[in-house]
């Protein structure tokens, strides 16, 4: 083709606002509890954008929300739905409960079917009842509540590791014994730093530093939490459903 | 909805509740959701849903570009796929069965997913396809259903409900939209069974299976089905035809939910893990033989490539 | 890979080694057989497995024993598994631009000057480019998911029985997040005196 007749050709250019950065998210479910982590890299291709970029945020004193997939669409969506909860808490004069927040988020979500946020958002908390809830979504607003779920770059590394330790997966359990139906905090604590350490070791979009947020149900008491490094409370008040941070670590090549 | 005929009709319901918008959107100066009281309900407090559209020529093929994974695995938004659904009609009412997986691309992505819908105690909607097409407007579709109670003062027939959703994911023709469902239920007709995909196609009958894995349950579905079979034997029927797809299908299996519809409404008969039917049969559940679903015990010791001990050892 | 599916594992313990596969052949979604192993005698202390293509498993089955076979007339011994692992890489990349659509993973003992046996593991993509672990090596469809479970369960210096356990559990909680691979598994721990070899019960969807 000769080079000096390129422009006359007609140029297809596309309009693509999405790009992917990285990380991994992952929530579990206890009896009356819930942790929602996530590590606090931010990537582009094989770039560090920062190591320090939060995908959990605190929504409510009983609920947190993970975002994972598209970073500039995942936090314009969170703060979307922090502002949706703070209209709830004028015009009702409460805290929308975790369950109607799993369908806000739904609707919200498919409310762009044709020009969707890319993130997977995981939603972890406290139910009315007081049970730990995990709903997990795709992009497009279809969600489901589970007790576990990885998502992200690593949640094929992630998930699997979790299906055998904690649904018990693939295990028969000793004569005359059966599996628990839900493990103990500091328990779930440890397979999430060890599920984020073996992320970290295989792939590189993770690593760097690692949040996890611990919600316990009313009246729960700190259950082993007490003395932990790097713990920090993020309740509003003392009395409700409380909430903690805890920040670890991870490798940073 | 974008119909033609709904956006200048007068004096259907959508109209009318556009009408009534009107008159109160014009009181206010701020809408409802600057008070909250539409939050929860997300693009549905209008009544009508209405979807942000990406600013360019084609919002169709710019969506298509994202999210259809069957023209590039590589795109970056994965929609789930890959299903068996069953749905039949005989004597004793409507048999729904389905599995439980969604995968995304090889990766399982989940095991525990709800593809029967209940729309109301007397409707159900199975998901293939689009898992958030199928469970939005499947929702959508039981708010219709309960107004459509409240303002006729009785139940909307299987085959009204079932052209909503028709109707409503046709006026979406080409955008996208991705679904295959069956609308099951029991009005004053009797059972009803109705076939919807996002195509537009609407179909009555008495036998469907829809996914990735419907072939495989077909060839069990039909060898099996007459109209005269008991309760406890289409059970079995729903159950034996799940678990030959979850065999068979690398896109489906994991568990397989049973429902049952009859005159009184859908009953949730139980989830039976597709492995555990291969080696030890659904359990003792009516219409089961308790004998494992699996070819295994059927050829134990008796072909050449696992003969009887006696010609083991010989 | 996707074509047929299978996903192959090796892992080092204390003075053994363990290897192991999954039983699925497929023709893309559709299950065709589920006893098809992956993973084949060398030696009596060496086993391959090889993930991938079906009709390339096989044809390299064999190609691999001719050649294990003439090295043993020519010089008179058995061949060691760094030997052997050179030998799969240059009959690889022999196809470098036309390759067979494998990806090998090799596990085996080897006699030191003191005579004890010492674990050997690695793996090859499928022109033959050598990864030699030391921990554990995995390929096929399932590889990333085998990948996770196996950084959370492995430890170093498992005895055999503990061996098995930790391959058996990473290898059916992989494939059992994987469309492509499972439905069964077999596994086989390499000791400086046999070779225990176990069918697993797996998920059969």
């Amino acid at each position: 083709m000769n080079p000096m007749n390129t422009a006359s050709h007609p140029q297809q250019r596309q309009f693509n606002p999405y790009t992917e950065n990285g990380g991994t998210i992952l929530a579990i479910a206890g009896l009356d509890f819930s942790v929602i982590a996530g590590d606090t890299r931010q990537s582009e291709g094989y770039n560090i954008q920062t190591r320090y970029a939060p995908k959990v945020f605190r929504l409510t004193d009983r609920a947190v929300l993970a975002v994972n997939g598209f970073a500039a669409d995942g936090n314009m969506f969170v703060k979307k739905v922090k502002q949706r909860l703070e209209w709830y808490r004028h015009a009702h004069a409460k805290d929308m409960p975790l369950h109607a927040i799993a369908r806000l988020i739904q609707t919200m979500l498919y409310a762009r079917r044709f020009f969707p946020y890319y993130v997977y958002n995981i939603l972890g908390g406290i139910e009315d009842d007081g049970s730990g809830a995990v709903y997990s979504f795709d992009p497009v607003g279809s969600y489901e509540r589970e007790t576990c779920r990885a998502a992200g770059a690593a949640q094929s590394l992630v998930q699997p590791f979790l299906d055998n330790q904690i649904y018990f997966k693939n295990q028969q359990p000793a004569l005359g014994t059966s599996h628990p139906a839900h493990l103990p905090l500091p328990q779930v604590l440890r397979l999430v730093i060890d599920s984020f350490t073996g992320a970290t070791e295989r792939h590189i979009e993770v690593g760097d530093g690692l949040e996890m947020f611990v919600v316990l149900a009313k009246g729960h008491d700190l259950a082993g939490l007490e003395g932990i490094a790097g713990l920090q409370e993020m309740s509003t008040k003392s009395d409700g459903e409380r909430i903690f941070v805890i920040r670890r670590e991870l490798k940073k090549d | 909805m974008n119909t033609f005929v709904n956006r200048f009709s007068t004096n259907n319901a959508l109209s009318v509740i556009r009408k009534a918008q009107a008159v109160v959107d014009d009181d206010e100066e701020f809408s409802d959701a600057a008070w909250g009281s539409e939050a929860g309900f997300g693009s549905l407090a209008k009544g009508v849903p209405s979807f942000s559209i990406p600013a360019v020529h084609d919002p169709t093929a710019f969506l298509r570009l994202h999210t259809d994974d069957h023209a590039d695995p590589n795109c970056r938004i994965k929609i789930q796929h890959g299903t068996t659904t069953l749905a039949f009609r005989f004597q004793g009412g409507v048999i729904v069965a389905v599995d439980s997986r969604a995968t995304a691309g090889s990766y399982i992505a989940s095991g525990t997913v709800k593809k029967v819908i209940e729309i109301n105690p007397y409707l159900l909607g199975t998901m293939a396809g689009g898992a958030a097409d199928c469970q939005y407007w499947e929702t959508y579709l039981g708010i219709q259903c309960r107004l459509h109670e409240l303002r006729n003062k009785e139940r909307i027939s299987v085959a009204a409900a079932s052209k909503y959703l028709s109707n409503l994911v046709y006026s979406y023709k080409g955008m996208g939209l991705s679904m295959g469902t069956m609308i099951c239920g029991w009005d004053k007709t009797g059972p009803a069974v109705f076939y919807v995909d996002s195509d537009g196609t609407r179909l009555k009958g008495d036998l469907f299976s829809v996914g990735s894995g419907s072939t495989f349950a077909y060839g069990v579905l039909d060898q099996g089905y007459r109209w005269d079979l008991t309760d406890e034997e289409a059970q079995e029927l729903g159950r034996r035809s799940i678990y030959a797809a979850g065999h068979r299908d690398a896109f489906s299996g994991n568990t397989c939910n049973l429902y049952h519809v009859k005159e009184d409404g859908w009953r949730f008969l139980g989830n039976y893990d597709i492995t555990k039917m291969h080696y030890d049969g659904p359990g003792d559940v009516p219409g089961s033989a308790q004998v494992a679903y699996g070819y295994d015990v059927r050829v134990e010791g008796r072909t050449s490539s696992n003969p009887p001990a006696a010609a083991a050892t010989a | 890979m996707e074509y047929n599916g299978g996903s192959v594992i090796a892992m080092v313990g204390k003075g053994c080694v363990a290897i192991g596969s999954d039983l699925r052949l497929g023709n893309q979604a559709l299950t065709v057989a589920t006893n098809f192993e992956k993973v084949f005698p060398v030696t009596d202390r060496i086993y391959i497995g090889m993930s991938g293509l079906a009709t390339d498993v096989a044809t390299l089955r064999e190609q691999f024993r001719f050649r294990v076979n003439m090295y043993t007339i020519k010089e008179e011994r058995e061949i060691e598994p760094e030997s052997f692992a050179h030998l799969v890489s240059s009959t690889l990349y022999e196809r470098r631009f036309g390759p067979y659509f494998i990806e090998p993973v090799m596990a085996g003992l080897w006699k030191t000057q003191a005579g004890e046996y010492k674990p050997y593991i690695a793996a090859a993509d499928l022109i033959g480019c050598l990864n030699f672990a030391k921990d554990f090596v995995v390929a096929g469809t399932a590889s990333e998911k085998l990948f996770g479970v196996a950084e959370g369960l492995w430890e170093p210096d498992l005895e055999p029985e503990d061996l098995f356990e930790t391959i058996s559990q990473t290898l059916l909680n992989g494939v059992d997040r994987d469309a492509y691979s499972g439905w069964g598994a077999v596994i086989h721990v390499i000791l400086p005196d046999k070779v225990i070899t176990r069918t697993l019960k797996g998920r059969m969807d």
